[in-house]
């Protein structure tokens, strides 16, 4: 399977053709993609909260940030830099020790994450064969973060509000999961990569968004649980909880968390793309096409096509599944803890399982259809 | 047996009818992104206020007969009345006259019951100050015109929502001399 273009082998042959030995030539390449990856990651956060903001304005029919920069592009910018620029307090009487870790606990598996998500067939930093299991392992780590900024603030607020996330991600983990695991059942494999192989050939008709309705509509519920986006932000309920177990965060851990719930946005919506939306695959099978017109798929200039178009489908995507929950944030009102925890476990967490086994059902049944 | 199937069904058909609710919750949403957006843009901006507005107070000394009936109407007893009897012509004289806008919760109610219509609401808002003794206002800085924000230069002018044509929301790019339903005369403030 060796179509498309292949930066990683040509960068490295192009080392090796310089004299260098093949192991420098893959140390000199592994960084690479990983910075690529932070940058976008975080470029992605900018945009993401640029639009928050916008959206939001737009829906309330108010205006929105305009005057740093055009339309207001750099506002984001400008709040990172006074977040990075102001005092990093740590409350008396507060474990100074878990207070700084608990925001890296939070950010780091986020980013590392990003390691899975696919851009095109060879544009992933690695093609793990756990790769989507590898995201919900990680994900389990946030909740330990939480708690702990929750714990070590001496702060009622944080306490509760630390408490509240954790019981809220650990419950909405397992939809979570099961919504995946039907994913993974029909196109028998973990990784991202033969999980958009197996939605791709037929354009938008193979995306799995037709195969699984149900699991699509769990999955985003559990993934706006877990990043705490607003019909489910229960963890840092501004009327409540004063902010959670931010509430004595300042400066840059703070800055830390608020990257963090927007990374963590940005990248639930690429893996639902991957998952349903076909990840960068174009609604009309562009190789079909580029067959009929005789197009050999090994010319350059098909490649780079849809390359760039893999790039793009898969970043539209994702922000119109951003937008969607922007909108969502603005018409759902906040659930109550225990209609949070109803949900969960009373309806999602039986939907999809039922989902799950309506999917082998219908694997056994119709292998052509759902991945035999 | 069927009475299972009859609670799942149940179950089933509010689910669907909860998506149904959040479905139209999110066009009304999408339907607001595409209006335009209500901001007034303070500084630059300012709506006009309505007639009956109730804003700084004026005093006009002249007119004072210091009977102190403001004093007694207001809830609080805040307007200070400081007056001396001239046995000369067998009549109060008028001192001094203060209201404190820290303390004056705006009801109206010296206006209401002024004997000699010396006290009247202006449509000034703008008190703050950066000390609280400040907004303690005596009778000369009563006495002062307000500011209006039609007469202001750097300042556009808005009107509001009742002060709008009939289907018009939005106070932006009205045409001149436009007019409010039931209002025979235009209202001067694009002039």
């Amino acid at each position: 399977m060796n179509q498309g273009i292949d930066l990683k082998a040509s960068f490295i042959e192009s080392l090796r053709d310089l004299g260098l030995p093949p192991g420098v030539a893959k140390l000199i390449w592994m960084p690479l993609p990983m910075f690529l990856m932070i940058i976008v990651a975080t470029v992605g956060v900018l945009v993401v909260v640029w639009l928050e903001r916008k959206i939001s304005a737009a829906a309330q029919q108010r205006i929105g940030p305009e005057y740093a920069g055009p339309l207001g592009v750099l506002q984001p910018v400008a709040d990172g830099v006074k977040l990075v620029f102001k005092e990093d307090v740590i409350p008396a009487k507060a474990d100074p020790w878990l207070f700084t870790i608990g925001p890296i606990l939070v950010v780091l598996p986020v980013f590392v994450s990003y390691l899975i998500v696919p851009f095109g067939q060879n544009l992933v930093i690695t093609d793990l064969n756990v790769g989507i299991f590898l995201w919900i392992a990680l994900s389990s780590i946030a909740p330990i973060g939480l708690l702990m900024s929750g714990y070590a603030s001496n702060n009622k607020y944080s306490l509760l509000g630390g408490l509240r996330a954790a019981a809220q991600s650990i419950s909405y983990e397992i939809p979570l999961a099961l919504s995946v695991l039907a994913i993974a059942m029909m196109s028998n494999s973990l990784s991202t990569i033969d999980i958009v192989n197996q939605q791709s050939g037929y354009g938008i008709l193979g995306w799995n968004i037709w195969r699984q309705p149900v699991g699509l509509i769990v999955f985003w519920i559990a993934a706006l649980a877990e990043c705490e986006r607003l019909p489910f932000d229960l963890p840092e309920a501004e009327e409540e909880l004063v902010a959670g177990y931010q509430t004595e965060y300042s400066g840059m851990k703070f800055a830390l968390f608020y990257l963090g719930s927007y990374v963590n946005l940005v990248l639930s919506a690429l893996i639902f793309a991957v998952l349903y939306l076909g990840g960068w695959e174009f609604p009309i099978p562009l190789d079909k096409f580029a067959d009929w017109f005789g197009v050999e798929p090994s010319n350059s200039w098909l490649q780079i096509v849809t390359a760039s178009l893999g790039i793009t489908m898969t970043v539209l995507k994702a922000y119109f599944l951003i937008f969607l929950a922007i909108l969502l944030r603005w018409t759902v009102p906040r659930v109550r803890i225990d209609q949070l925890l109803n949900l969960g476990w009373k309806f999602l967490l039986p939907v999809s399982l039922v989902n799950l086994l309506v999917t082998a059902a219908l694997k056994l049944a119709f292998p052509v259809a759902f991945g035999g | 047996m069927f009475n299972v199937l009859k609670q799942v069904g149940d179950y089933a058909k509010s689910t669907f009818q909860a998506a149904k609710y959040i479905g139209q919750g999110l066009a009304v949403t999408f339907d607001h992104m595409s209006r335009r957006p209500i901001t007034v843009q303070y500084p630059y901006e300012k709506l006009i206020p309505s007639e009956r507005f109730r804003g700084r107070i004026h005093f006009e000394f002249d007119k004072c007969i210091a009977c102190e009936v403001c004093v007694r109407v207001c809830p609080i007893n805040l307007p200070v009345v400081d007056w001396t009897f001239n046995k000369a012509i067998k009549k109060k004289e008028l001192k001094h006259y203060s209201i404190d806008f820290g303390v004056c919760i705006f009801c109206g109610n010296c206006v209401e019951y002024c004997p000699t219509n010396c006290l009247s609401m202006t449509e000034e808002y703008e008190l703050a100050s950066y000390d609280r003794h400040e907004l303690n206002y005596d009778n000369v800085a009563l006495g002062r015109l307000p500011y209006k924000v039609t007469q202001d230069p750097m300042v556009t002018p808005l009107r509001e929502l009742g002060y709008l044509p009939k289907g018009i929301v939005e106070p932006h790019d009205l045409p001149a001399g436009s007019q409010r339903p039931g209002q025979s005369i235009p209202l001067k403030t694009e002039a």
